[in-house]
């Protein structure tokens, strides 16, 4: 289950946050924990370098892109090596509705766009799409591309 | 630090990047959200108030039942625009509000009509928010829709309706089973997704049957998987049914080449979880293993800092059951100690103090000193743990360990952390009596410079235990009448106990105890007076040096025989009258804990936290048990208790275990039950055993439980006479018999007639194992050179052919029960002989220490050398009929 998504800008403010299967009292432990991972560690890190963490039986891969830090959390089958492969999806998505890796400013006019993004990748916890350019089509309502299949 | 969480509209500084959400409200929002109900739509106005509900409530803005039934309505409008932009933006948020069931009709005409039409991508988006909000209900009139999407040409909509079925599969299983024809044909598409989705769905519906997970696995590992995403999913379905079939074939394990071949794929998702499903296998012999490692290792110095996780995490795991199969890499380990992610680096350390030998210890530790003082407590509390496991592998390395202990002892750091060193010293005095006389003087020198008064009380109250034992008990006198004049209320009170202790256990020094706790009668507390009085006036001989009377020691120092839950409760429902509590009356049976708490984990080794002194405080607690049942309480001395034995499946109706209690004439058995159905009361349980396969055994007394409710744990006892001191074995088959009454959900009342039933167990052995005790000795040489070698009995044994050298190892130990000696129990890889030092307590408290050497003769034979040496020669003899007859 891919627990959590949380985009927050350098700062620490949160920009968009979605939880599966996090009750809503433990979600504010969750934001702390996670803005606090990032910011013991992301300072200075180059853009979309991989950083992960383990907090008992949850794993957590985070990165900054542009303006913006992006963080996952997944449990069971979505361990480390399963959230790089949707952090790349939505780094990779993210450039793509952005047109480059955004700046907070950027990431906030071209909100709606990321977050149909990220209803076609991650559905209720689960991952749905990986290519970018499948999800580029699908969230204008067109079919992806034969070839790609 | 952690950033303060402001929401981005209240962050205002930043006036030259602002934001386009900036000053936004939920009020104006929801009032935006009135252009819905324009008759001529704006789609991009439209969007745009969509993007701020949507930003609302991913910042978690919540909206009340009226709000949102209110913009549900709104956006059910929006349908009526033929804007493909806005009709997906629609989609979210209707997912997103998650609409009730009666506000669900409003939609389900539109969304319905998107199902089926001719535009794939509505198809596809209508299938998901349908499955969203939807109910059983609807489902059924939806299916034939579902069942039509699942293999439709296009791979969205075929992925959609997959990926609902993942889904509604929780909530509606009976429905989605039966898909499983059109799943079944979407695993063989083209298309990468789909088939992921499709092998997800199919192994979730069938995952209960075993044949079919078998079949499927079978049938795709010849095939082609097309996702490195599918590919993982398989091997995992592949690692169970290696797992369950384990038990019934013989020979080589199937798909082992599945496996390996895995490793060798170009996407290192699939070659590491290949690689963790290898380690995973059960029984994994080296050269299964050796494949694995060699990738992982590869990984360890990669540039992704996943990847160096993903791979120290692995090889950590693999080292708590083969630590010499990672030895290998303790090259590329060492170098990750300074690596900058504090996870790999800890993992690492642990990994080494795993895997390293006697003559790395020192090297070792030089590194963790430079290394502790920049990670964070959680990690310090790992590698705490991890040194305690290496200095009880070798105990002759505890001087050096224990310096380090007391080192960090003295550095800054949290509470969690200062007990976790606390409890890792407590723990090596208690195992390794070398240690014993360090270790209290680190605890002492700790608790003279002690924030925390839980910590503090704990150790006084350990030095009361152990500190009169030492062959200088005088010394630390000091340190704990220092406490009487420096400390808070609590820790007085305590050390003034632990005085006291000294006084009654050693007569020499109480002249001089008495003179201190004389002087704590004028201190300021209540407690710390009361207690200094009490010691004073029990204690005896005014100051002069005689001898406590054991019956005062009992009084004042014995453990209380009673559980404190059940003391707890009988002085609640006490109710004060002329007549004295009686606490005689407090029933001795220890309640179980119920299912839930049952299943929590943590089965570490418990340092203060558990009684400090005698055996572990489960046998204790089974002693009192025993001894507090009149048909059992003239057994004598209780000898061993067993861990636990399932007698019954998981998730079955009643959960059975047993543990067998060894005493000299007798053996009882505790059947420990469980009723996991809330709608039954189980009355007069009792097992009903047959013990005509254990022919020295005779039943004498049985104590039924008389009521078993549901998820409330319950004991019923049975108990064997046996001869005298003799290791007998048997085998005994077990029948619960009970009396079943309905219970009604609603009320909680059981009727009053009940049923007779039955319900068989599985079969329960008595073996040798059962009458050894497992003690260990730090230092097996002293202890073998120091045992008569006219008790010494040596004979050799052929184990015939054996999967691998470590598994004979292995069955030996199991089968006698006893203790291995300083990590003896692990076989290097390909090592072609062996030795073995194991050391026990056989019943009649003998002590028994044994020998074994391995070696192969031919490619898989093993042949044995045993040499045992005990206090009593019978029992030297006794140990060698155990493995002639084993």
């Amino acid at each position: 289950m891919l627990m959590a998504i949380l985009v927050s800008n350098s700062a620490g403010n949160i920009l968009l946050e979605r939880f599966n299967g996090i009750p809503s009292e433990e979600r504010l432990h969750w934001r702390t924990f996670l803005v606090k991972l990032g910011a013991d560690n992301l300072k200075g890190a180059r853009n979309e370098e991989l950083f992960v963490a383990s907090q008992k039986s949850v794993y957590i891969v985070y990165t900054v892109l542009g303006g913006v830090c992006i963080y996952i959390v997944g449990k069971d089958e979505y361990d480390e090596l399963a959230l790089t492969e949707v952090m790349f999806v939505i780094t990779s998505s993210i450039k793509d509705a952005c047109g480059k890796s955004p700046s907070e400013r950027l990431f906030l006019d071209k909100y709606g766009k990321i977050c149909l993004c990220l209803d076609e990748i991650v559905w209720q916890g689960i991952l749905e799409n990986t290519e970018k350019d499948r999800i580029r089509r699908l969230i204008g309502l067109k079919p992806p591309n034969p070839t790609e299949i | 630090m952690a950033q303060p969480l402001v929401k981005k509209d209240d962050d205002r500084d930043d006036e030259a990047d602002y934001s386009p959400f900036m000053g936004i409200e939920k009020g104006a929002v929801l009032q935006e959200a009135r252009v819905f109900n324009d008759p001529q739509l704006d789609p991009r106005r439209c969007s745009q108030v969509i993007t701020k509900l949507l930003y609302l409530l991913n910042q978690g803005e919540t909206f009340t039942k009226v709000e949102a039934t209110e913009v549900f309505f709104a956006v059910t409008k929006l349908f009526q625009s033929k804007d493909i932009g806005l009709r997906r933006m629609v989609y979210v948020m209707i997912k997103e509000l998650s609409p009730s069931a009666d506000e669900v009709i409003i939609v389900t005409s539109s969304l319905m009509k998107d199902m089926t039409s001719k535009t794939d991508m509505y198809r596809a988006n209508a299938i998901r928010v349908l499955c969203r909000i939807t109910d059983g209900t609807l489902l059924t009139q939806i299916e034939r829709y579902l069942k039509q999407a699942i293999v439709d040409k296009n791979p969205v909509v075929a992925s959609a309706a997959l990926v609902s079925g993942i889904h509604l599969l929780q909530t509606n299983p009976e429905i989605v089973k039966r898909w499983s024809n059109e799943v079944q044909e979407a695993v063989q598409s083209r298309a990468a997704l789909v088939q992921f989705h499709a092998l997800a769905l199919l192994h979730q519906i069938r995952q209960n049957d075993r044949l079919a997970v078998n079949k499927l696995v079978s049938s795709l590992t010849k095939g082609s998987v097309r996702s490195p995403l599918a590919q993982c999913l398989l091997i995992r379905y592949t690692s169970q049914v290696i797992r369950e079939s384990a038990n019934t074939q013989a020979g080589d394990r199937p798909f082992y080449d599945f496996l390996e071949g895995c490793l060798r794929h170009k996407a290192e998702m699939v070659i590491f979880e290949a690689a963790r499903a290898i380690t995973e296998l059960n029984g994994v012999t080296s050269r299964e293993l050796t494949p694995a490692i060699t990738v992982l290792q590869l990984f360890l110095s990669s540039s992704k800092p996943v990847l160096r996780f993903a791979a120290v995490r692995t090889l950590n795991k693999v080292a708590m059951t083969h630590p010499m199969a990672v030895t290998n890499c303790n090259i590329d380990m060492e170098s990750l100690i300074s690596d900058q992610n504090r996870s790999i680096a800890t993992l690492a350390i642990t990994t080494l103090l795993k895997t390293g030998n006697e003559s790395s210890v020192d090297r070792l530790m030089k590194q963790i000193t430079n290394f502790m003082s920049d990670i964070a407590d959680e990690f310090k509390i790992v590698v705490v743990d991890a040194i305690r496991s290496l200095c009880l592998k070798f105990p002759l390395k505890h001087r050096s360990l224990m310096n380090f202990l007391s080192n960090i002892l003295r550095e800054e750091g949290g509470f969690e952390y200062k007990k976790a060193i606390v409890d890792s010293i407590v723990i090596l005095i208690r195992d390794i009596p070398e240690a014993k006389e360090s270790g209290l003087l680190h605890l002492c020198e700790f608790i003279e410079d002690c924030e925390f008064t839980y910590l503090s009380t704990q150790i006084l109250h350990f030095l009361g235990i152990e500190g009169p034992k030492t062959s200088d008990p005088n010394k630390y006198i000091r340190y704990i009448y220092n406490r009487v004049h420096l400390e808070n209320a609590t820790v007085r009170a305590a050390a003034v106990s632990t005085l006291a202790k000294f006084g009654a256990m050693v007569d020499t020094l109480k002249p001089r105890i008495f003179v201190l706790l004389r002087r704590c009668l004028f201190d300021n507390d209540d407690e710390v007076r009361d207690r200094a009085t009490l010691y004073l006036n029990t204690l005896g001989g005014d100051g002069t040096v005689v001898q406590t009377g054991d019956d005062v020691k009992e009084f004042l120092f014995g453990s209380l025989d009673i559980p404190l839950v059940n003391l707890e409760n009988s002085l609640k429902n006490y109710e004060p009258s002329e007549e004295s509590f009686d606490i005689n009356s407090v029933p001795r049976e220890v309640k179980t804990q119920p299912l839930a708490e049952k299943k929590a984990p943590g089965k570490k080794p418990t340092g203060l936290g558990a009684p400090p002194a005698g055996p572990p405080s489960t046998v204790d607690a089974y002693d009192k048990l025993l001894s507090s049942i009149p048909e059992f309480a003239n057994f004598g001395k209780l000898f061993k208790s067993s861990a636990p034995v399932e007698l019954t499946e998981a998730e079955t109706e009643y959960a059975v275990n047993v543990v067998k209690h060894i005493f000299d004439g007798h053996v009882v058995f505790q059947y420990n039950c469980t009723n996991t159905i809330p709608e039954q009361l189980l009355e007069n349980v009792i097992v009903i055993v047959d013990a005509s396969e254990a022919e020295e055994f005779s039943e004498v007394a049985s104590k039924p439980l008389r009521s078993l409710p549901y998820d409330s744990p319950g004991q019923t006892f049975v108990a064997f006479e046996k001869p005298e001191g003799i290791p007998a074995v048997g085998k005994f088959s077990n029948m619960l018999r009970f009396i079943v009454k309905e219970v009604d959900p609603s009320t909680g009342e059981a009727e009053d007639d009940g049923v007779e039933d039955e319900y068989q167990l599985e079969e329960l052995e008595v073996v040798a194992a059962d009458y050894m005790l497992k003690v260990g000795v730090s230092n097996f040489r002293n202890a073998w050179e120091s045992m008569d070698a006219d008790c010494e009995r040596v004979d050799e044994y052929g184990l015939g052919p054996r999967e691998s050298l470590a598994e004979a190892v292995n069955a030996v130990i199991d089968l006698l029960g006893m203790q291995p000696c300083e990590g003896t129990e692990v076989v290097p890889n390909n090592s072609r002989s062996h030795t073995c030092l194991l050391s026990g307590v056989y019943i009649g408290n003998v002590k028994v220490l044994v020998r074994l050497q391995f070696g192969l003769d031919g490619p898989k034979d093993v042949a044995m050398k045993l040499a045992v040496r005990s206090e009593d020669e019978a029992v030297s003899d006794a140990i060698h009929e155990i493995v002639a007859s084993g």
